[in-house]
């Protein structure tokens, strides 16, 4: 089953729309659903123009497809268990929060929280992902668990924060202090960074450009080769129990 | 007359015996009070009476007229944000949560852009704080981390650390060691025993490097961390341990520079790491004199601190998107309320950009940059002056603040009051 939600020109379209109701399995039982926009209740189809193409018995075979101005629309995928959503364009913050399964494809760029606290699953974001993508929620000590974030442009500040488990690949840079508080998972920076893996106490993290401003809190301990190059290896943070790795291809202190 | 042990409402210290005298309902003379708190007091040219924008001028309404409209922009708007609280008292921020619950707008305080990162940092690793009193009477060693209390927090340094005699210590000047770090040689760091020069940005670094070397790893820490020599950070957490005990005060320094309320919390687990070796507490320099009471109110009514949306009729907060910066930038709010702040003086460009274009209703005592942005502005009493309530000073202690002159203006928490009861109204219709 493939639904089709175009949205629909907003008299105050800078006003956020809260989708969480847009989520494959919802859609198993029709598109009698709703959306809020500021502090209004709307049905669906007040904001999107719908269109709902064969039948599936499973969440696993509805794809969603999100076309329009897509970018203010928020937690889009929260829960999502199966099935498919594909974004043509920008989506908006908390994308995917707490997804367990299935697969989200953004052809644009991601705001804020893509991924936040994912379990399992994986989205492919092939723009830019702002602020915290992949990382938790306030207050809270664990981020994402399990499953795949691939970010093919570059990620804001905070990337991967409290990183327990799961992979975050980024193909561009990432902003500052990526991977800080992470105690558990994978994380690949291909481009470069700032103050990588603050206060890490687990994990494994790649950096392949330049981390700049690398913190005094990590270890040195030696090179290894991986994929054809370099890296330098570094334990920490020692600043608390430090049973973190982190290999950079280069690195700048701030002396 | 002379009014004896009033409470100041400027600054989060709250100093409670200031002597103020009053002649013909007039403030005349401030004895005891620093020059940032005389000035409030001494205060001049407030707003006579509501005024609505009228063309390119401005016209007199009435209060009854002034509230209508603030109540029908407030239930006409899809998403309100309710902003300011931290210059008024817990009563009226209470009855404006209330309201933001009613209309189900955002409601966020001055916190979000001074010390929001701070309990972001306690939300994430708690708080070991302890009262400025405890620190008087017992603290032997001061740290003013980003901070310049000279200039911010005039009477810090007289009722609480270096020139305050306390009860383990007799003479405090003597007694007490003051370390001052920050990127430049402040007003503050000249009268401490030792100043840490930093460069901007590298706050993080720094404190990182000192739990290290607390944690006794010293062998990986460089010659240098941003800017400051490596003796000097061993030198400064030999102070820290031998020190019997420690407070460790941090401003925006820390709180508004890059890495934010990751700043906070090393320093506060730095903090956790010293009380393995001695007492340490660490607070903020809270600087709006009821920021902290509007933090308190809002977290005992939501359950959050600040930047609440309750869009959905529930409390829902996330700093970065809840926040008022972030709502006004991202052009997101349809309306505004401003209580007892003055945001186009402080916000950044866009943010103000979007205050011009929707409606605004400020309720401030005094004209200011934000009245040049809003359709209606209701003039009230100054809370510490012509209006009594609640405040918390910045170590979370509530004091009451006494009412010193009348002056006939209604109070923040009546005009609040009457316009809840008219929401009430229309949504019970």
């Amino acid at each position: 089953m493939r639904v089709t939600l175009t949205v629909r020109p907003r008299e105050k379209p800078f006003l956020p729309i809260e989708a969480e109701t847009i989520v494959p399995r919802n859609f198993l039982d029709g598109t009698d659903t709703t959306v809020w926009r500021g502090n209004r209740e709307l049905p669906l189809d007040a904001v999107f123009s719908v269109s709902v193409e064969g039948n599936a018995e499973t969440a696993a075979e509805v794809e969603v497809v999100m076309r329009g101005d897509t970018a203010l629309i928020k937690r889009v995928g929260e829960y999502m268990d199966a099935g498919r959503i594909v974004v043509e364009g920008d989506i908006g913050m908390h994308c995917g929060n707490f997804m367990s399964g299935g697969t989200i494809e953004i052809g644009g760029n991601a705001d804020g929280w893509l991924g936040r606290e994912m379990r399992g699953g994986s989205i492919i974001c092939r723009g830019d992902a702002a602020d915290y993508c992949a990382s938790g929620y306030r207050g809270d000590k664990k981020g994402m668990t399990g499953g795949v974030v691939e970010v093919f442009g570059s990620v804001g500040d905070f990337a991967a924060e409290h990183l327990a488990g799961g992979t975050v690949i980024v193909h561009g840079s990432a902003g500052d202090m990526a991977g800080a508080e992470m105690h558990g998972g994978t994380l690949i920076i291909y481009g470069d960074c700032t103050r990588p893996c603050a206060n890490m106490t687990g994990g494994t993290a790649f950096v392949h450009g330049t981390a700049y401003d690398m913190l005094p809190t990590f270890r040195r301990v030696g090179t290894i080769r991986r994929e054809g190059r370099t890296f330098i290896q570094f334990t920490g943070d020692i600043a608390n129990r430090g049973k973190g790795n982190l290999f950079v291809g280069d690195c700048r202190y701030m002396d | 007359m002379i009014v004896k042990d009033v409470v100041c409402p400027f600054c989060g210290c709250l100093c409670d015996d200031v002597e103020v005298t009053v002649e013909d309902d007039r403030v005349v003379a401030v004895d005891n009070a620093c020059t940032l708190g005389t000035s409030k007091f001494l205060g001049d040219h407030r707003l006579p009476g509501p005024i609505r924008r009228d063309g390119n001028g401005w016209k007199d309404i009435s209060y009854d007229e002034a509230i209508r409209y603030a109540v029908d922009m407030l239930l006409d708007a899809e998403r309100p944000l309710l902003y300011g609280w931290s210059s008024t008292h817990g009563e009226a921020q209470c009855v404006g949560v209330h309201m933001a619950e009613l209309v189900r707008g955002v409601i966020d305080n001055t916190t979000s852009v001074c010390h929001g990162p701070s309990i972001l940092a306690i939300q994430e690793v708690g708080h070991p704080g302890c009262t400025l009193g405890v620190v008087k009477n017992r603290a032997d060693l001061i740290i003013y981390w980003g901070c310049n209390p000279i200039d911010a927090h005039p009477r810090h340094l007289s009722r609480y650390t270096r020139y305050a005699d306390g009860f383990f210590l007799e003479n405090a000047f003597r007694d007490r060691t003051v370390i001052v770090v920050d990127v430049r040689k402040t007003e503050t760091a000249n009268i401490a025993d030792e100043f840490v020069q930093i460069r901007p940005g590298g706050d993080y670094a720094v404190l990182s490097a000192l739990r290290a070397i607390v944690r006794g790893k010293t062998d990986t820490i460089p010659r240098s961390v941003s800017g400051v020599p490596r003796e000097q950070l061993l030198r400064i957490a030999r102070r820290c341990k031998e020190a019997k005990f420690g407070a460790f005060y941090f401003g925006q320094g820390i709180t508004m520079t890059r890495g934010k309320y990751k700043n906070v919390r090393n320093a506060i687990e730095l903090v956790d790491e010293l009380n393995r070796h001695t007492k340490f507490t660490i607070s903020a320099m809270r600087g709006h004199y009821n920021v902290y009471g509007s933090n308190e109110v809002n977290t005992w009514m939501t359950g959050y601190p600040f930047g609440i949306d309750f869009a959905r009729g529930i409390a829902f907060y996330n700093p970065g998107e809840t926040t008022a910066i972030d709502v006004l930038a991202r052009r997101e709010c349809d309306a505004c309320l401003i209580v007892a702040s003055d945001p186009a003086a402080h916000f950044p460009r866009p943010c103000v950009e979007h205050l011009a274009e929707i409606p605004v209703v400020q309720i401030d005592p005094y004209a200011n940059a934000t009245t040049a942005f809003c359709n209606v502005q209701i003039p009230v009493a100054v809370t510490g002056i012509d209006a009594a309530g609640t405040a918390y000073r910045m170590d979370g202690v509530p004091l009451r603040i006494r009412k010193v002159i009348e002056s006939g203006y209604p109070s923040d928490e009546e005009i609040l009051s009457r316009m809840y009861a008219m929401i009430q109204e229309v949504r019970s219709e």
